[in-house]
């Protein structure tokens, strides 16, 4: 085996995460191998440098902002789960809305026509009674 | 981890003081896994109430393939990776060169005997030395030496998190801290 792979060993053997026979395999190695021995140093030296580090409080209040923005989700969120509930109302509405609308514009179209269509009408009605005095006129003189 | 399991099942069915007492039991591991890998106060604060606001909105994705603190640093891990990949984009830039003092502080912490109170005075300047090397690492090393060192987790732990095989864990770490040994150089060399 190459130093290479010993020194990778090092670091999974610092670390408690090697083999018995690993290891075995290893510890005879440092015996012979002084470049190892003195890595084995440095590696044991840097995992000091992190028992050194200490853990780091959260900033103030982080429970009672974290609370309150979940507080803040949970009613966007409630008010979310009405909201298929809603869709259905509001289109049973909409559909109701334009059935009706529509139904009442059906009945004006049949039976109240434009104004310039009913005056149309009614000079065509005047025209015919017109006629119809003229022939009666015709026939038996002028009436009256 | 049995009593996490409870925790949750309980938060399931609406029990919203048993999330409350997970938040308390992990909101320091999960802080400081973040400040260790982004390596700003502020926005470890700002991205550990987001991963337990996703924990509170993504709680029945659980289903107990693993241990509930491993989903919970995977959310966190990613959390990072995602904030890490925004930021690529922006230049921040954090100092990671050591100057003369702080060498010599940190020199003089390692030399010393661990029950000094001086010292333990000394370690609270210390923590900005530790997180300027950690800084100075690239991402993936900064995370897998975080779940290592500060964390303590093993390396299957690590591999379910990270989703990498035991192999690279093995590769990776070895290679974080070979270079990291390349930053603390000055540690090992006997003129400074």
């Amino acid at each position: 085996m190459s130093c290479k792979k010993f020194k990778i060993l090092l670091s999974a053997y610092l670390d408690q995460e090697i083999t018995q026979d690993e290891e075995k395999k290893l510890l005879n190695h440092l015996k012979t191998c002084l470049d190892c021995a003195r890595e084995l140093k440095y590696l044991k030296q840097m995992k000091r440098v992190f028992l050194l580090k200490e853990k780091k409080e959260p900033q103030e209040f982080f429970e009672t902002r974290l609370f309150a923005r979940i507080r803040s989700k949970r009613e966007r969120l409630a008010w979310r789960a009405y909201l298929p509930v809603f869709k259905k109302s509001i289109l049973a509405v909409l559909i109701f809305f334009l059935l009706v609308v529509g139904l009442l514009n059906y009945r004006n179209f049949l039976y109240h026509r434009p104004a310039e269509i009913i005056s149309d009408l009614l000079i065509d009605t005047e025209i015919e009674e017109n006629f119809e005095e003229e022939l009666l006129e015709i026939y038996y003189g002028p009436l009256g | 981890m049995e009593e996490d399991f409870e925790l949750l099942a309980k938060f399931k069915k609406g029990d919203q003081q048993a999330f409350e007492l997970l938040v308390r039991k992990y909101k320091m591991t999960v802080y400081n896994t973040i400040y260790s890998i982004m390596g700003n106060a502020q926005e470890a604060d700002d991205i550990a109430q987001e991963v337990f606001l996703k924990v509170y909105t993504k709680a029945d994705s659980f289903k107990g393939e693993s241990s509930f603190s491993t989903w919970l640093y995977r959310i966190t891990v990613n959390r990072c990776v995602d904030e890490l990949r925004r930021r690529k984009n922006k230049i921040i830039s954090y100092e990671t060169e050591f100057n003369q003092e702080e060498k010599l502080k940190l020199k003089d912490v390692l030399a010393s005997r661990e029950n000094d109170i001086t010292e333990k005075l000394r370690r609270k300047e210390l923590q900005d030395i530790i997180q300027k090397a950690m800084n100075s690492l690239p991402e993936k090393y900064r995370i897998i030496l975080t779940l290592k060192e500060i964390e303590g987790l093993s390396y299957k732990e690590i591999s379910q998190i990270m989703k990498i095989s035991l192999a690279k864990v093995k590769i990776w770490l070895f290679r974080a801290r070979q270079k990291l040994k390349g930053k603390l150089a000055f540690l090992y060399s006997q003129g400074e």
